[in-house]
């Protein structure tokens, strides 16, 4: 697997590079010492996996995740932030604490490979229902798995993602999303939302030839007239 | 003893003091009558029931709370009324007992005086009514006055920070491959600021020059933490070694000059720290790279406050503290302190 280590200190990658050379399948392809470096190196290798050091000069390792679309495995080092990982409550989230122990460091490579094994080789440049993504609204922190999302509602500049019992704002375009979204799993329904298919539960025809779509989570999201037929079309053999 | 039962021991020995001073001016006088000690006897108890009635209205009424000028003619007034119930109780039992009242107890001057005497009585009761609670709300409000001046030092007190223990020991870490020699050295450091930051929980004050120790060691594992992003400048005037500052203040700012400066720079910076002796008093002078961010209140963080609450509560404000953008890229620090 390829990882990239993440940390504004050279004694710190040192130390995990040196920790790490006990596992021969993690290939540790280059290091960062700030997040613009990181997304640059980032886009040139695609990693399977990042260690990122919490706290680093100009943008933290959670603002790094932020301007990120396509978020890699992550498994955060830090000295000593309980706060700022708290926000991730709600998510399995793997961290290590430095000084690393070894053991730790096993286990956390386990997990790695274990999440990375169920996942396809899928690496076009469309996010795909397998890809997640780093969600962040006020105190809370989430990876989301596309799949786990049903819906993306636009409202002013930003977008609702709809999951679980969550519906966090990211601040982005609907259009912008749109282009990137993977069009087999998501269907923009309107000018307002994105709908992912899989979560489908009923459809019922609507006014002017519109259609109204119910999905599992309980949202009634209405599909424009223009864009029906091309629903029809889809959701038939 | 609880405060209930002091109460109620006053009362009885009080008034059994008057009543028994009582008897023994009737029998110097005249003789003894066991009618009379009745007599009186019935009145201390009589007594003791008004006035507990009294304290129950004070207590009700919450006139304790009461301003002096509102207080008094509350108690005037009050008292006066009692003194006159007391005087129509006695002609009732006067008339019913003691075979009748006598013209004598009618006259206006009899009733003007015995009224007036009872009026004394119960006004020196409340004296020491709200005496002793007067003494006891002082004695108490310095009391709390005192725990609370000591629990603010306590929480005001820095503390080293664990961020920084966790990354040195990170660092030297990934040193003992590299250099052994200098990660025993950074050892060595770095036991010596956790055996300062111990003592610091136990003394108000240490020299200067111990602290100055510190923050040499501590800035020596910074840098290798952040090698060549910190350069370090010192300019230390020998006079200011004996000064009492207290502990890990100086290595609070400077941490904080290095957290919220340096750190966030990616090319990272400079820290200086100057001291000199001037008009007796230790002037200390940190600057470091970076910006104070104009999103805190005046300038100033948590931290900084503490620090300046720090210093006036143990030099009684003779100390000063100021922090500001010295110019677009430099953060200065200046305190001074007193010898004490």
């Amino acid at each position: 697997m390829k990882a990239i280590i993440i940390d504004d200190e050279r004694l710190a990658r040192k130390e995990l590079l040196s920790l790490l050379e006990n596992h021969p399948n993690i290939d540790v392809v280059d290091e960062a010492v700030n997040a613009d470096e990181a997304i640059e190196k980032i886009e040139e290798h695609d990693p399977d996996v990042i260690f990122l050091d919490v706290q680093m000069p100009g943008k933290t390792g959670f603002e790094l995740l932020e301007t990120m679309e396509r978020v890699p495995q992550v498994i955060f080092t830090t000295a000593y932030d309980e706060f700022a990982l708290k926000a991730f409550e709600f998510n399995a989230l793997d961290y290590l604490l430095k000084p690393i122990q070894a053991e730790r460091l096993s286990e956390s490579v386990q997990k790695i490979q274990a999440k990375s094994s169920k996942k396809g080789g899928n690496r076009d440049h469309k996010l795909g229902a397998e890809d997640q993504v780093f969600v962040k609204d006020g105190d809370k922190c989430w990876f989301v798995k596309l799949s786990d999302v049903r819906l993306f509602e636009s409202d002013g500049n930003y977008i609702k993602v709809y999951f679980e019992n969550f519906k966090p704002m990211i601040h982005k375009s609907l259009n912008a999303l749109d282009e990137r979204l993977d069009d087999r799993t998501f269907f923009r329904a309107s000018r307002k939302h994105i709908i992912n298919l899989g979560w489908v539960d009923s459809i019922d025809t609507w006014f002017n030839g519109g259609l109204l779509v119910q999905l599992k989570g309980g949202e009634k999201i209405e599909v424009s007239r223009r864009q029906s037929a091309r629903f029809r079309e889809m959701m038939s053999l | 003893m609880n405060r209930y039962k002091i109460y109620w021991l006053c009362q009885i020995v009080g008034w059994g003091m008057w009543g028994f001073f009582q008897i023994f001016l009737y029998t110097f006088a005249e003789s003894f009558e066991v009618d009379q000690a009745v007599g009186i006897l019935l009145q201390v108890i009589y007594n003791i029931v008004t006035t507990h009635l009294f304290r129950w209205l004070i207590i009700k009424l919450k006139w304790l709370n009461l301003k002096l000028v509102m207080l008094i003619p509350r108690i005037l007034a009050f008292s006066l009324l009692l003194s006159a119930l007391n005087y129509v109780v006695y002609l009732g039992a006067t008339e019913l007992f003691a075979g009748g009242v006598s013209r004598l107890d009618l006259l206006s001057v009899t009733i003007a005086v015995t009224i007036l005497g009872y009026w004394a009585v119960y006004f020196i009761w409340v004296i020491f009514y709200f005496t002793f609670h007067y003494v006891d709300r002082y004695n108490k409000s310095l009391k709390v006055e005192a725990e609370a001046m000591e629990a603010e030092l306590n929480n005001l007190k820095a503390q080293l920070n664990p961020h920084f223990i966790f990354n040195a020991l990170n660092s030297i870490r990934a040193l003992v491959d590299e250099n052994p020699s200098k990660s025993k050295e950074s050892i060595t450091q770095l036991s010596h600021i956790l055996r300062n930051s111990l003592i610091s929980d136990r003394k108000k004050v240490i020299t200067f020059s111990e602290e100055l120790k510190t923050v040499m060691d501590y800035l020596a594992l910074e840098s290798i933490r952040y090698e060549e992003r910190l350069s370090i400048n010192f300019d230390i005037d020998r006079r200011t070694g004996e000064f009492l500052v207290p502990p890990l203040m100086l290595q609070t700012l400077v941490e904080n000059g290095i957290k919220h400066g340096i750190a966030n720079l990616k090319k990272g910076g400079t820290i200086s720290i100057v001291t000199a002796v001037r008009k007796k008093h230790l002037t200390l002078e940190i600057r470091n790279s970076g910006q104070l961010s104009s999103g805190r209140k005046n300038g100033i963080g948590l931290g900084l406050e503490n620090t300046r609450k720090r210093l006036e509560l143990l030099y009684h404000g003779e100390a000063t503290f100021n922090i500001k953008n010295e110019n677009s890229d430099t953060v200065l620090t200046k305190i001074s302190i007193p010898k004490i």
